[in-house]
């Protein structure tokens, strides 16, 4: 008989990324977004008519978007897929690589965008989108074997779709920058906000959750059929936005469109809360709470797209909708998965070759993260608030708040990392293959 | 073997078996954790788990009540576990 967990997870191991990779991703997030909170602070005076243009806040949008919300879904993938498709991880050497490339890359791009500097962020955008297509075939590679759960791989499917979308119309708009434009930019706009926030980043957000949702609440897997269906909702929304974006119908389309995307909202939204009225785990604390939220300003997002498609006289309707979109649902509901998902990925990297593993609620650090939520939660009331005031004054006094909750993230970032080294046993041989 | 998690469970001299073989996550995890609930609630015998692929989660999610794993001897292509409580 063998008898350690070892060898148990010795097994689990072949699924199992090495902790180096995923969490260098994670790291990154960490820290773009404590950068994001500042970018912002750095750019309140024009954050509240904030619409479009080169500055600190589009700077803050996309160390957001790409430096916190894809830098974890490529992490987060790249760990969960091959459990939830059933394949091994066949390299580590393209995802280090990727990191090594797309989050200079970011860096770059954030850079160019808040300083007015064209050229770098031309270069960034180069080696974010160079770095985004490598992503884009190790997850096509894991999708096209998968076995089992065609809920999830059917929205991979359609994330990877629209990620070939957001890269094609974000070159689209660094060469209008740098004089050279390759589409109409209300085109390439209007295509690059559908297809990153609700495609790419909202697809692989929905997909995860019916593999995290139903493990975190333990639950049984949502009916599969009906996720398909909820995915397919989508993609229909977002290919009449799409033919909306080229010029077809505008308003009519993007109204039926956002009644679309709502059905499959809706019916997302009763799969996750059947999973959590059904499941044995009913206290799912604080990081379910931001979930909670976060779907709720996923709808909330949506109400708010009618809206700026209406032309609903209010003043600063579209910052109010993408601060919805991406501050009220994507960032929440990341950050509300990630403070559950650390701690277990943490159990299980210092689990190896040990008979016991450490426990992952003690490798949380709950006081910083009870920072990070009253912080998170005040700074986005508070840009909603700077919105509605016109006050760059109060935008920057809730950039401030949100760079405390984010430098509260962080230390229990480090807090996990510290206490995961601590209880890991000695490094042994990597006898992953390489690609 | 029917495709119901509750059907395949059974009882040996050596503990309370269960058959994942085939679940999609994480209804391995689900089912599991529900029976090592419930014989710790009846302070049942050991858990036998057989799986035909690695747990991913199981590990840290029986930390967190106080069970632990151990991999004993299994036919070829099967993950077989035993769990039990720690002393």
């Amino acid at each position: 008989m063998k008898t350690a967990a070892g060898v148990f997870l010795g097994g689990a191991a072949s699924r199992l990324l090495p902790a180096s990779i995923p969490f260098r991703f994670f790291g990154a997030a960490v820290a773009f977004h404590l950068l994001a909170w500042l970018a912002l602070l750095a750019g309140a005076d024009r954050f509240p008519r904030f619409s479009a243009g080169l500055g600190w806040p589009l700077a803050a949008l996309h160390l957001v978007t790409l430096g916190v919300l894809v830098m974890t879904a490529i992490g987060a993938s790249l760990q969960l897929l091959p459990v939830a498709t059933r394949q091994p991880v066949r390299s580590t050497r393209w995802p280090a690589a990727i990191w090594w490339l797309y989050t200079p890359g970011v860096a770059a791009v954030a850079f160019g965008m808040g300083s007015g500097l064209p050229l770098l962020l031309g270069v960034g955008g180069v080696a974010v989108a160079l770095a985004l297509l490598a992503y884009a075939v190790l997850l096509a590679t894991n999708l096209r074997g998968a076995r089992g759960m065609p809920g999830v791989v059917a929205h991979g499917w359609a994330a990877l779709g629209s990620l070939l979308v957001v890269l094609a119309t974000a070159l689209a708009l660094a060469g209008a920058y740098l004089g050279t434009p390759l589409l109409g930019r209300a085109t390439a706009l209007a295509l690059h906000i559908a297809f990153a926030a609700y495609g790419f980043m909202g697809l692989l957000a929905l997909g995860l959750s019916i593999i995290l949702v139903p493990m975190f609440a333990l639950s049984a897997a949502p009916d599969e059929r009906q996720a398909i269906a909820s995915c397919a909702l989508a993609v229909t929304a977002l290919a009449l936005a799409a033919l909306a974006a080229f010029g077809v119908a505008p308003q009519p389309l993007r109204v039926i469109a956002i009644a679309i995307g709502g059905g499959a909202v809706a019916l997302h939204l009763r799969l996750m809360l059947d999973a959590l009225r059904t499941g044995m785990r009913r206290e799912l604390g604080r990081s379910f709470t931001l979930v909670r939220i976060a779907w709720a300003a996923l709808v909330a997002s949506l109400a708010g797209a009618l809206a700026v498609v209406l032309e609903a006289p209010l003043a600063g309707l579209p910052t109010l909708f993408g601060l919805t979109l991406i501050g009220g649902w994507l960032l929440t509901f990341l950050l509300g998965i990630l403070q559950r998902i650390l701690p277990f990925l943490a159990s299980m990297h210092a689990a190896r070759g040990s008979k016991r593993p450490p426990t992952p609620s003690s490798l949380s650090a709950d006081r910083p993260l009870a920072i990070h939520f009253f912080c998170h939660l005040a700074a986005l009331a508070g840009l909603a608030l700077a919105v509605v005031a016109d006050s760059p004054l109060i935008a920057a006094l809730a950039a401030g708040v949100g760079a405390l909750g984010a430098a509260a993230f962080g230390g229990f970032f480090l807090i996990l990392l510290r206490r995961m080294r601590a209880r890991a046993p000695a490094p042994q041989p990597c006898t992953t293959p390489a690609a | 073997m029917t495709a119901d998690a509750t059907q395949r469970r059974w009882r040996d001299a050596d503990g309370e078996h269960i058959d994942v073989r085939g679940l999609p996550p994480p209804q391995p995890l689900v089912a599991i954790l529900r029976l090592v609930r419930e014989q710790g609630d009846v302070g049942g015998a050991a858990v036998i788990v057989h799986f035909d692929r690695d747990p991913q989660l199981l590990h840290s999610e029986l930390a967190e009540i106080g069970w632990v794993a151990e991999r004993i001897d299994a036919e070829p292509g099967e993950v077989r576990l035993r769990l039990e409580r720690v002393p």
